[in-house]
């Protein structure tokens, strides 16, 4: 008996070997230990064996068992490694991907969101007003003489109903002194209009970034500090800042803030960036007139103001040399922008 | 405004100092630099050269071959086109080397074959003003090989920006003062002219308009001649960029960059009778010196004569025929004050300006307004007094009130970062004196200074902010609402971006012909646009009521670069009346997306393929995630496939395609896809704080059903049904099939079949068979009910 099974076993671990395939292995195995596999029957046979060999016939059917179970665990590991070696073959990870769509956000969104992060961390709020605006909230009330040349029909849009597109987004200060008391702090970016052919520097559409802070305490030193942090942020803690004196009819003293940049392959230069100045103590009489009381009492209060202009900071931080690729959307342009 | 240094520095010492070290100070003075033009030659390299001989060079007609002396020792070969000069001229040499104000540099080159080692030059190749045509001639006695700069003047031409509120900066004199103060060095004192003055008899001063001219003085001069003007002023003036004309002429725009104070003259002949200063009559006549006509109003200031013709446009601009000419002998010169706010109307009414008008709208010091005459007179009579009499009409405008300065506020203003002393300094720099009241006396040529502000500022200004010290603070404040907003807008700004779509600004002015492009919310009627007034242009005439035209546009150019896929996006305001008209200049704030061409990016990967309705869907559902997305069929003009957008129930843009007509003349090869979406609808969704829900606790079952219908039924109704179903069991179903045949062979070309998967689940057991069967049996009814629909 024990030569049957030595036989079986010897044919099993043939079969076994010559599997090539998982399909294959498993033929086999049936063969050897299904219901009707060979090592199966003559397992069945045991019952015909004299009781004093049927110990040593067990013990060599157990041991071929092991031997062929082992030999199938074998196999099949190799012949899954061969699979998945297989699976894995031929694919090329050098070529390019499936595409997805890219898409991005203007850069003015970018310079735009970049300096109402640095605002905020100082703590300004956003604030907003119309663009169509009155002639009071755009000139009078900013301390703006009556034949002030900006007034002028060249320089501005008007309408029929004689309001006029804002000329900048100072009216926002007005519209937020009317309606808030101080502490103001706050900050409005936005859209501005001149009468300006647009060319490769002019655009008759701008976007400005209007800043003020009105309260009981507010210096020149509180005027320096929040914009050179401000330039600081944007352009590098080393960019030197420095304040000339100008005039705005609505600030006194009045600064233009320039900052010394280095734009490839030219020597630093002192660029505009930015006016500023100390709120006129006239305007905050004006605002009183039209609130009806004395919520920015002049002998009290005080406040600076500040406002940029974005297209032109967007200029600068890209280099980018003409001012209507702002307007274009040529998605060539954009694309350089996708973060 | 112009200012020459050379001219400058009879004022003020100036020297050691670089240009750029006076130009700071002019920056920080509040004067911008915006040009800086070196007159003269710059080069070393450009030498007296003699031209000792020239013969024709052989192979070009037009050129001689000159052998010339530049002191070198040996003749220098060089070729020549200029035909003005002979044998024994000396004339300017450029050796190789020499940079010439053109940008180029001058190096040894062969011409038409023949060696040339220079350039003999003309006036205007280096840098002088143009003379003759052809070489610079020089003088006889030049000698021979020294720089020609050594020659000739040079003088440095400063471009300023001054602003509106320091008319005192705006001559020679005044921006000496200026810096003066700012470098604490004196003054050179010039000899000023001094004439006497008497008050106007009536024959010759009729003085009408007080309020518009307080002051009119003037001067008859007889036995003038008018003639060429001496050297140096004709150098003054064209070292500003004036030209000369004769010495009358010359000598009121020399005074006027002078002193600031404009000065006219007169060719007495010409005025019949006194001068009268009067306001213009409605409708009257006047023609400029510049030939330019004019019709004027009773605001306008004229100064005429007693036969009532126009002399001149009061401060602003000469008549044409009261001018000094050749032929003049006597002239009559005026120095006045005009009053600032009427040159002003006038001056923009009629689109006249002048060096005269710029200064008197700024307000010209009172107190210069005689001294100016006087100096004028003084070069007129040029050293040899005719006795000739200034008359005055009038009153100056008094002294600038005295303004007192408030310490404590100077010093909370500049951080106390400048002592008292030395602020009071300042303002004695600046020519004020401090009363024993403790008030300052304010220079008259400072009508700008009436509040402590204006002091402060000049302090400020003097002290300069790099001396003050920075103080950083920050202050908590509340969100505002335009915060949550702008959140909001940076939320869909990135995922838009991230769905591949590209942001966009465009102009929010926009022609007659987009219109046919817009795509409002709401529907315009007439009246509802807003024009304004005077466009630069009819590319830019209407206040935008839609995005759509902007990106459409912006599509087109895009398209025209070959863009195989245009995904593109803006949010910004919009513009309207509604009502037509009756509510008027409305601002509101849109999205607007536009999709066109390929689906995604060619690869190897995917089929090319068209962005059709659905991918358009897409984007809008993923931009709202919260939400369910639908379109609403609603036509609109102008457009194909017009429908409202809904999320939910509510309406929150207007969905389209171009007309098909539109996409073709665009030359758009595939369909463009628009929306306008209402932004303030989307942030409140944006920004809506929800509690979340919990997730379920037993597994549900599915079912699908296959059904074919009607092509022409739309979907919608299948989704009416189900979204009004009452089977609680029933939590979601998607629409997973849908399919057709044209040609009729597997399904009838009428008919499509549309499959969907039910999900069903209780929150509160696991569903038996059963159960989910007897919820599937109900919706599979409801859905019968549906014409001409059968499940397959």
């Amino acid at each position: 008996m024990n030569e049957q099974i030595a036989s079986i076993q010897s044919s099993a671990l043939e079969l076994i070997a010559a599997a090539n395939d998982a399909r294959a292995l498993d033929d086999a195995r049936v063969a050897v230990l299904g219901k009707k596999g060979t090592l199966t029957l003559a397992g069945a046979l045991i019952k015909d064996i004299p009781n004093e060999e049927k110990a040593t016939f067990g013990q060599s059917l157990n041991a071929a068992r092991t031997e062929i179970n082992a030999a199938l665990q074998q196999k099949e590991n190799i012949l899954q490694a061969i699979a998945d070696a297989n699976a894995l073959s031929g694919i090329d990870l050098t070529l390019p991907p499936r595409s997805l769509p890219t898409g991005g956000l203007h850069p003015l969104t970018l310079i735009r969101d970049e300096a109402i992060q640095i605002l905020r961390r100082m703590g300004f709020a956003l604030a907003d007003g119309p663009e169509i605006e009155d002639e009071y909230h755009c000139f009078d009330a900013l301390n703006t003489p009556a034949d002030h040349p900006a007034r002028n029909e060249k320089d501005t849009f008007y309408f029929n109903s004689g309001k006029l597109l804002r000329t900048h987004t100072s009216s926002v200060q007005i519209r937020t002194m009317e309606t808030s008391t101080p502490p103001i702090r706050i900050i409005a970016p936005g859209s501005a209009y001149r009468r300006d052919e647009i060319d490769a520097t002019h655009l008759s559409v701008f976007n400005q970034l209007e800043g003020l802070f009105v309260d009981t305490d507010v210096t020149l030193p509180d005027l320096k500090g929040t914009l050179e942090y401000f330039f600081h942020e944007m352009f590098g803690t080393s960019t030197e800042v420095r304040f000339r004196p100008h005039f705005f009819p609505f600030t006194e003293p009045s600064f233009e803030i320039d900052v010394k940049l280095q734009i490839k392959g030219q020597a630093p230069r002192w660029i505009e960036v930015a006016g500023c100045g100390m709120v006129d103590p006239a305007v905050f009489k004006s605002i009183n007139a039209t609130r009806k009381d004395n919520a920015l009492d002049p002998k009290k209060i005080t406040g600076f103001a500040f406002g940029m202009g974005l297209d032109r900071l967007a200029m600068i931080r890209w280099g980018i040399k003409d001012i209507r690729l702002l307007i274009e959307n040529d998605t060539r342009f954009l694309s350089q922008f996708a973060q | 405004m112009n200012i020459s240094l050379n001219w400058l520095s009879n004022h003020l010492d100036l020297s050691g100092k670089s240009i750029e070290e006076i130009s700071d100070l002019f920056t920080f003075a509040g004067v911008e630099v915006e040009g800086i033009i070196t007159k003269g030659i710059a080069s070393d390299k450009i030498v007296v050269a003699q031209i000792k001989e020239a013969v024709q060079h052989p192979d070009a007609d037009k050129l001689k071959v000159t052998q010339v002396d530049c002191g070198e020792g040996q003749l220098r070969q060089i070729v020549c086109g200029a035909k003005n000069y002979k044998v024994g001229d000396k004339v300017p040499c450029c050796l190789p080397g020499a940079q010439l104000p053109a940008g180029f540099t001058i190096g040894e080159t062969k011409m038409r074959g023949v060696e040339s080692k220079g350039m003999l030059a003309a006036a205007e190749e280096i840098g002088l003003p143009k003379g003759e045509d052809g070489l610079l001639i020089l003088p006889e006695d030049s000698p021979i090989g020294v720089p020609v700069k050594t020659l000739f003047d040079s003088d440095t031409l400063l471009e300023l920006e001054v602003t509106p509120n320091r008319p005192d900066l705006l001559s020679h004199a005044g921006m000496a003062r200026e810096l003066a103060t700012l470098l604490k060095t004196p003054l050179i004192k010039g000899s000023k002219g001094s004439a006497g003055v008497s008050p106007a008899s009536s024959d010759f001063i009729k003085l009408e308009a007080t309020a518009a001219c307080p002051f009119y003085a003037a001067t008859r001069i007889d036995n003038v001649t008018v003639t060429e003007s001496p050297e140096w002023l004709k150098q003054r003036l064209t070292s500003i960029g004036l030209r000369p004309i004769n010495n009358i002429v010359d000598i009121t725009n020399y005074v006027l960059h002078e002193t600031g104070q404009p000065l006219h003259a007169f060719d007495a002949a010409k005025v019949s009778g006194a001068i009268v200063i009067r306001q213009a009559k409605d409708g009257e006549s006047f023609k400029a010196l510049d030939e330019s006509e004019h019709v004027l109003t009773t605001e306008d200031l004229l100064i005429s004569d007693e036969s009532g013709a126009a002399l001149a446009l009061a401060g602003v601009m000469g008549g044409l025929d009261s001018g000094v000419t050749e032929s003049t002998t006597s002239i009559i010169l005026e120095s006045a004050y005009f009053t600032p706010s009427g040159i002003r109307r006038t001056s923009r009414r009629t689109a006249l300006s002048s060096d005269s008008s710029y200064r008197y709208e700024r307000g010209v010091d009172p107190q210069g307004v005689l001294p100016a005459a006087a100096l004028a007179i003084t070069l007129l009579e040029s050293g040899s007094p005719n006795g000739c009499l200034t008359q005055s009409a009038g009153t100056l405008p008094p002294a600038p009130a005295p303004v007192s300065l408030d310490l404590d506020k100077l010093h909370h203003l500049l951080g106390n970062s400048i002592s008292t002393e030395a602020a009071e300094e300042i303002l004695n720099r600046l020519g004020l004196t401090k009363q024993a009241d403790g008030t300052w006396i304010i220079p008259s040529f400072r009508q700008d200074l009436t509040r402590h502000i204006d002091l402060a500022e000049e302090i400020t200004r003097v002290h300069g902010l790099a001396n003050v010290p920075s103080r950083f603070r920050a202050t908590l404040v509340p969100t505002s609402d335009v915060d949550t907003a702008y959140d909001a807008d940076m939320i869909l700004r990135r995922r838009l971006a991230s769905l591949g779509l590209f942001e966009c600004q465009t102009i929010k002015l926009i022609s007659e012909s987009q219109l046919s492009d817009i795509l409002p919310l709401r529907p315009l009627q007439e009246g509802d646009l807003i024009r304004v007034k005077s466009p630069l242009s009819e590319d830019h005439a209407i206040m935008r009521p839609s995005i759509i035209p902007g990106l459409v546009a912006s599509a087109e150019r895009n398209a025209r670069q070959q863009a195989k896929s245009i995904r593109l996006f803006e949010m910004g305001r919009v513009f309207r009346n509604a009502g037509g008209g009756k509510a008027v200049d409305q601002e509101s704030e849109s999205l607007a997306i536009l999709i066109s061409g390929n689906s995604q990016p060619s690869s190897w990967a995917i089929k090319d393929r068209a962005a059709d309705l659905y991918d358009a869907k897409a984007i809008l559902s993923a931009l709202l995630p919260s939400q369910t997305i639908s379109l609403k069929p609603k036509d609109r003009e102008n457009f194909a496939l017009g429908a409202e957008i809904k999320a939910g129930d509510q309406t929150i843009g207007v969905f389209a395609r171009l007309s098909l007509q539109r996409e073709r003349d665009l030359d758009f090869i595939s369909p463009v896809f628009v929306a306008e979406l209402d932004l303030g609808k989307l942030r409140k969704i944006i920004s809506a704080k929800s509690q979340v829900e919990d997730l379920p606790q037993f597994p549900g079952s599915t079912r699908d059903a296959a059904m074919e219908l009607s092509l022409g039924t739309p979907n919608a109704e299948i989704e009416a049904v189900l979204g009004n179903a009452k089977e609680p069991l029933l939590v979601s179903y998607e629409c997973f099939d849908l399919f057709t045949d044209p040609s009729g062979q597997k399904i009838a070309a009428d008919r499509k079949s549309i499959a969907y998967r039910f999900n069903y689940r209780a929150s509160d057991r696991t569903l038996k068979a059963n159960e989910v069967d007897a919820a599937h049996q109900n919706i599979l009814k409801l859905l019968a009910r549906i014409d001409g629909l059968v499940f397959r």
